[in-house]
């Protein structure tokens, strides 16, 4: 068993060292989801690699844009893998400390309004 | 698996953010009742690595490649389906406000699928494998499995409705490449449950435990 301070450290260092190593090695193929888009627009069969040059057009009419500080996992496109890696830190940091945030907050509510005792 | 918001008309994704709230709202109260400070930080490191996990993306061949959701992985490890829902809600928030993974008015889909449907298959197939088979590790493998590839097919669904994809050629696309990356997700889940079982056993759902170290003496 290890105690609760080394059990964060290594889990987050786990973490860390996945998001690094998917910046340099991950597929850079289409998930599951955008392959089965490019089949149903003709720009790629089940079997076959999506073409170098290919784009996801949708023809929804009432959808929704948003513009992520952070894009597809990158700072700014000049700081390349780097801009890759600190975002991908950055993100599982805030997972780690939006998780433990919400946890206390909920606890601390809790304890201001204790449930009522069963009758 | 992450639906964006070009593949779904705004109406439809609200009507999915209703439903995924009600999910929502009693994955907190799970957290708030539930989770004690000694579980705080396993939770907090499960909801790091499902993030960092989820990023890493492996080839299936094929042309396409697959990542881990998670779902049934904390579902199994936490002893509740609300304890996928609760982290893959907040994971598919940093993902999609700050990176874009995922869109924002289909985050209530997203979080439908792979916390709702995923947490929900995965920890009632491992349940129910556990009891038929006495296997962790055979229950834990094909119930992530199931938990990938049901939630894909449930998205199919929900893109069919939107008018993004035909349901034959969605189902049959998606159900191929999520079955393949079901394997993935089996074999990763059963390699961290053992993982964490080995660091710190006594925080993890008792079900999880080998019978000999779980049995009451």
């Amino acid at each position: 068993m290890i105690d609760n301070k080394t059990l964060i450290a290594c889990g987050i260092i786990i973490a860390v060292v996945i998001g690094i190593v998917a910046v340099f090695f991950g597929s850079g193929d289409p998930d599951g989801m955008e392959s089965t888009a490019l089949i149903v627009q003709g720009q790629k069969t089940i079997t076959s690699a999506a073409p170098p040059d290919a784009a996801i057009h949708t023809n929804i009419e009432n959808k929704f844009a948003y513009h992520p500080p952070m894009p597809d996992y990158s700072l700014e496109k000049r700081m390349g893998a780097q801009g890759g890696v600190l975002a991908i830190i950055g993100g599982t940091l805030l997972a780690f400390l939006i998780a433990i945030g919400l946890i206390y907050a909920l606890k601390v509510v809790g304890k201001k309004n204790p449930p009522k005792a069963n009758q | 698996m992450h639906i964006p918001d070009a593949f779904m008309p705004i109406w439809q994704g609200a009507i999915y953010w209703v439903i995924a709230l009600v999910f929502v709202y009693i994955s907190l109260r799970w957290a708030k009742n539930e989770l004690n400070e000694e579980k705080l930080p396993l939770v907090a490191v499960l909801a790091a690595g499902i993030f960092a996990l989820q990023f890493l993306k492996l080839p299936i061949l094929m042309g396409t490649s697959g990542h881990l959701v998670g779902g049934a992985l904390v579902a199994i490890i936490l002893g509740s389906p609300f304890a996928a829902v609760f982290i893959l809600t907040l994971v598919l928030i940093v993902q999609g406000i700050m990176f874009g993974d995922g869109g924002i008015t289909t985050m209530g889909a997203n979080i439908i699928n792979m916390g709702v449907i995923g947490g929900f298959v995965g920890f009632y197939s491992f349940k129910g494998l556990k009891a038929a088979t006495r296997s962790v590790p055979v229950s834990a493998f094909f119930a992530a499995w199931l938990a990938c590839l049901l939630p894909a097919l449930c998205a199919a669904v929900e893109l069919w409705f939107a008018g993004t994809f035909p349901i034959e050629a969605g189902l049959l696309a998606m159900g191929i490449y999520y079955a393949i990356g079901g394997i993935i997700e089996g074999i990763v889940t059963v390699a961290a449950i053992y993982l964490i079982i080995n660091v710190r056993p006594d925080m993890v759902d008792k079900n999880v435990l080998p019978e000999q170290t779980g049995a009451v003496a």
